[in-house]
């Protein structure tokens, strides 16, 4: 795995100066096309910046022009499931205390950036309460000093639970589940009142909507924009569509820990085919890693509600790791096999390892995605699905100089890999597979 | 006046870009001393700024001592807007090279006061020492930048109301819809393009071939407001197979007679005589700097194109009795057969 370049050259010199950087000779991502177009952005900033108005209005020429060879670039990739990497699980926490936590999470933003992933949703898996408690408060947020050198960043917390379907725990905790019947009270009393009031540390709830007490929880938290997320879950067609109503606006990883699609009772599933004129189509999270869902499956997901399609990989703290038998909570132990992981005693897929780059990869493969499509389940889509479409996941003007400059390779068989080369937060380089001398 | 032909629009405009590079090269510009070029949008031009731009990628050409000025804008659209010429300018041209942006200079159409823009304009031009070579397309009608046909042919940079016309040929950039054509526009004058010491027009497409017509084999005619580059000492046509269809057979087989002829005399088609702007410059400066300034010019005149030690004494012999001699040579080819011709062409 490369390792992060450190750029301070280009920090230091960027900081004296205006700061103004044009990327040239590349394929922007821009809607569903690739556009050959130059791209200006700030180092001082940190944000695209309108190359005409820098040139008419402020009569300033670039002072790095940074050329990418007919290369693709593209807005830096956005995760909204990550339970943990690189040996570091955000559900546990340390005996050491909170100090180790924190570094432990900035470990992992810093070698995250690296695999293009500018920003993510750092995931909890179901925790008893006081897990959340501690956790949330390192997890929210965590751009606010526009720092390139803190890497990757957190867009706040993703709660997978404890509100979740216990019959669909997946590799959860079925101890630790619990049930929103007194609806907000419930989710105070879980996560602790002050993470769910204005600036909170969460930004995404998944939670199984047939629970009782749920659909009032989906409104309260969505008028505390907190997004909400229907997963692990029994529920039937008409409660999913419920809960859509009520504000969710995503399935997480769909189709796993879900009811199967049955014609007659389509289950969640069935909200990307509904006829029905007072919802809106969900946005859905699909992890392609050719272990959770067959290709085909995908391939029709995307084909039900493309706009809607948002990769993730939900890999946990083994992704990074060699491969071998780990602990996992509670005395169980993980087998991990390349990208395939499996709980030791019951053979049950436990998450993935994956990194988001290779979704992109497969999912470009399998489904016959143009190249922008693909990219665009991992950068406008999610950021739309966050209310974050203007500032993360796009090349406009205004947005965050979150960049990941991508080689499209031809791998045997006529299939095609992306492979990042270089990764820029906040307009500055962080990461160079191959730096030139 | 020149008139270059070639087989297809990619060709005329490899051969402008081409053309300006060597002109500005020679020119051997520096940050006192700016090569000034006069700027054209609108779709001619496009592959023209395509080639310099790789040109320039292949570190053929720099434009860090080239001071532009462009022809037009149109008035009351704002600069970002996709079809001002601003937007044109910055996506074809300016973003990709190494124009010093305090050196781009193109009419405001939205200033408080236009009248003062188009004043203030004519005034940068004459600051900045003249413009050098202005490179131009024209419309359907004949007009260069926005002088419609009526324009005065000694105006000037000023505001102009569009022709219907053009008002409906741009309406396809505007969604095909007529109200949100802009009505006016900013532009140089017809005299503003003349007073450059050199003027360089790039004519493509069958469409335009009534108006080439016109415009070389016509009189000189505010109709036309192209055909005033007949009264100008260095004028340069370039244009495609197309664009010919209105002319005269004669008048085609004349212009590629003169090419060929200096062709197999071993140099390009080139005026040696427009050197004398550089002159003009050295006399131009204060006094105190004469000295300087002479010596600065002498050695542009030894830059000469001279790829063979031929081109010396011939190019003087046409810089000196261009009227003269040049008839002299073609009277003599035009009396061989014209398969002779094109048999030595082709060798």
């Amino acid at each position: 795995m490369p390792s992060i370049v450190p750029m301070q050259g280009v920090f230091v010199s960027a900081q004296s100066f205006s700061g103004v950087i044009k990327f040239t000779n590349c394929l922007l991502v821009k809607g569903n096309a690739l556009v050959k177009e130059d791209l200006w952005v700030s180092s001082v900033s940190g944000k695209i910046l309108n190359g005409q108005e820098i040139l008419y209005e402020h009569r300033t020429a670039p002072e790095e022009i940074v050329d990418l060879g007919g290369r693709i670039l593209s807005p830096g990739l956005i995760d909204t499931q990550l339970n943990g990497a690189y040996g570091f699980d955000f559900s546990v926490i340390p005996e050491e205390g909170m100090a180790s936590y924190s570094k432990g999470v900035l470990r992992v933003n810093r070698s995250l950036v690296a695999t293009g992933v500018t920003s993510y949703l750092p995931t909890l898996t179901s925790q008893p309460s006081e897990v959340y408690q501690k956790a949330l408060p390192f997890l929210g947020p965590s751009g606010t000093a526009r720092d390139a050198s803190y890497g990757s960043e957190s867009l706040g917390a993703h709660c997978e639970g404890p509100f979740l379907s216990p019959t669909k725990n997946g590799i959860h905790n079925a101890s630790v589940l619990r049930e929103p019947t007194n609806d907000i009270s419930d989710l105070e009393d879980c996560y602790g009142i002050t993470n769910l009031q204005a600036a909170s540390p969460i930004k995404l709830i998944t939670l199984a909507p047939e629970l009782p007490g749920a659909l009032p929880s989906i409104q309260a938290l969505t008028n505390h924009n907190i997004t909400v997320s229907i997963g692990h879950s029994e529920a039937t067609y008409e409660e999913a569509k419920a809960s859509i109503k009520a504000g969710a606006r995503m399935i997480t990883h769909l189709f796993n820990a879900m009811r199967p699609l049955h014609h007659r009772n389509p289950g969640i599933f069935g909200l990307l085919g509904t006829p029905s004129s007072s919802i809106h189509k969900p946005y859905f999270g699909i992890i392609a890693d050719g272990i959770h869902l067959h290709p085909a499956s995908i391939k029709i997901v995307w084909n039900a509600h493309p706009d809607g399609l948002i990769l993730v990989t939900d890999a946990m703290r083994l992704a990074g790791m060699p491969d071998g038998t780990y602990d996992w909570t509670n005395g169980s132990r993980i087998v991990k096999q390349g990208a395939l992981l499996t709980l030791e005693e019951n053979g049950k897929i436990a998450g993935s390892s994956i990194q988001l780059v290779d979704c992109v990869t497969n999912f470009l493969n399998w489904t016959g995605a143009s190249v922008p499509e693909a990219l665009k389940a991992v950068t406008e889509t999610p950021a739309r699905m966050l209310g974050m479409q203007d500032v993360k996941g796009t090349l406009k003007e205004g947005g965050d100089a979150d960049l990941v400059v991508l080689d499209l390779q031809d791998v045997e068989g006529g299939e095609k890999k992306f492979v990042v080369d270089e990764v820029w937060k906040f307009g500055v380089k962080v990461f160079d597979r191959a730096p030139r001398p | 006046m020149r008139l270059i032909i070639r087989d297809d629009p990619t060709a005329a405009s490899k051969y402008i870009a081409d053309y300006i590079i060597e002109r500005i090269n020679a020119f051997n510009p520096t940050s006192e001393r700016p090569f000034v070029l006069g700027l054209p949008t609108g779709s001619s031009p496009v592959l023209i700024y395509q080639h310099l731009v790789q040109r320039h990628r292949a570190g053929m050409i720099s434009f860090r001592n080239v001071v532009t000025f462009n022809m037009d804008e149109y008035v009351a659209i704002p600069r970002d807007h996709p079809e001002s010429y601003h937007s044109f300018m910055y996506k074809h041209f300016f973003s990709h090279v190494d124009v010093k942006p305090d050196n781009i200079n193109i009419l405001n159409g939205n200033a408080l006061d236009l009248e003062l823009e188009c004043h203030d304009y004519e005034e940068k031009i004459q600051r900045a020492g003249g413009i050098e070579l202005f490179l131009g397309g024209i419309g359907p009608d004949g007009h260069i930048a926005f002088n419609e046909p009526g324009s005065s042919l000694r105006s000037r940079t000023r505001v102009k109301t569009l022709a219907y016309d053009t008002i409906l040929a741009n309406s396809r950039f505007f969604g095909n819809n007529l109200d949100q054509v802009p009505r006016m526009a900013l532009t140089v004058g017809v005299q503003t393009v003349l007073d450059a010491r050199e003027v360089v027009v790039i004519i493509t497409g069958a469409h335009k071939a009534l108006a080439l017509q016109k415009c070389i084999e016509g009189g000189v005619n505010h109709m036309w407001t192209l055909s005033s580059l007949q009264m100008h000492p260095h004028p340069m046509i370039v244009v495609d197979e197309d664009a010919t269809l209105e002319l005269q057979v004669k008048t085609v087989k004349y212009f590629k007679s003169i090419e060929m002829v200096t062709n197999e005399l071993g140099f390009r088609q080139k005026l040696p005589k427009k050197r004398d702007s550089l002159i003009g410059e050295g006399t131009l400066l204060a006094p105190g700097f004469q000295a300087s300034g002479i010596k600065l010019a002498v050695p542009q005149f030894d830059i000469s194109r001279s790829a063979s030690p031929v081109l010396e004494p011939m190019s003087a012999r046409l810089s000196g009795e261009e009227a003269s001699s040049a008839p002299v040579d073609l009277g003599h080819i035009a009396d061989q057969p014209s398969i002779r011709m094109s048999a030595r062409v082709g060798g």
